[in-house]
């Protein structure tokens, strides 16, 4: 059962591998800004249908949540634009991994200041080795990616 | 200089936790859908601007594209759905690690048949050994 749950959880993540793929291809012919925009655009409608029928908060409270809260939608357009950016030059591989380091990194440092309201986990030694494996992991998707272009811009020159 | 790009990608990671981080506490407030359609709402309108004054792309191009490159949105929306019924379920670590074994998985098979648009680049033993300790350091930190 729990096997099962987690197997569904695990089609989250396929869910947005498919999504950086996508809009990847999306945006080398209508332009990174337009693919940022129409995901966000045709996310919104989804969500507002969502929200329709299945909406168990309130809408109206978001007029009065605190301002700085609200600045988070920066960094959601941020993370859009710079993923459908980062995709058609290194591949969606190479750039779930390292947006997943970025993340996990920034989560320990979150957790570590108990930044934004959130609960405080400090920094220990496994976390940290787990960053450095991180890093080397990162290395490791790189030299896989540019093996593959070293070898491509020799054959372009041969030919 | 495909380097740059790589800690572009670092960077979007780096805004998706500080985003999630944020909406959480939104979300305890106004509520777990209604954040994520803020998200969305507000960011339809912020890049909508953005586009306006310095797009230099096509945005006609979105009706002659193919209808399948149009469902990044949907994705994205299926994704967050996963994660609202999943993290009450099995908590947030867990949650955490499974999408991002999911990621690596799926990402390396699309790349590896070229599939959904991406250009073929075959999985080779580099990224495999990257999957490898991925997994590792799922496991300190978690």
């Amino acid at each position: 059962m729990n096997i099962l749950l987690l197997g569904f959880t695990l089609l989250g993540g396929v869910m947005l591998s498919a999504q950086s793929s996508i809009n990847g291809a999306f945006s080398q012919k209508a332009g990174a800004l337009e693919s940022t925009f129409l995901t966000f655009f045709t996310g919104m409608l989804i969500l507002a249908l969502a929200i329709l029928f299945f909406g168990q908060g309130n809408v109206l409270l978001l007029l009065e949540a605190p301002r700085w809260q609200l600045s988070a939608v920066l960094f959601g357009v941020s993370y859009l634009f710079l993923t459908i950016l980062a995709v058609p030059q290194i591949g969606v591989t190479a750039a779930s991994i390292a947006t997943v380091i970025g993340q996990l990194a920034a989560g320990m440092v979150i957790d570590h200041i108990g930044a934004f309201g959130g609960v405080v986990v400090p920094l220990n030694g496994k976390r940290l080795l787990g960053l450095l494996t991180m890093l080397a992991a990162l290395y490791f998707v790189y030299r896989g990616n540019t093996r593959k272009d070293v070898s491509a811009s020799s054959d372009s020159m041969a030919s | 200089m495909k380097i740059v790009y790589y800690v572009l990608a670092l960077l979007a990671g780096i805004a998706l936790s500080v985003e999630g981080a944020i909406y959480g506490e939104l979300g305890n407030f106004v509520g777990k859908l209604e954040s994520s359609f803020y998200n969305f709402f507000a960011g339809t309108i912020i890049i909508g601007l953005i586009v306006l004054f310095f797009g230099k792309g096509s945005l006609g191009y979105t009706f002659r594209a193919p209808k399948w490159t149009l469902l990044g949105g949907l994705l994205g929306s299926i994704y967050l759905t996963i994660l609202i019924i999943s993290i009450p379920l099995v908590g947030v670590g867990l949650a955490m690690i499974s999408v991002i074994i999911g990621q690596m998985i799926a990402s390396m098979v699309i790349e590896h048949y070229g599939w959904l648009g991406s250009p073929k680049r075959p999985i080779n033993r580099d990224k495999l050994t990257a999957s490898a300790l991925m997994l590792v350091a799922l496991f300190l930190i978690f």
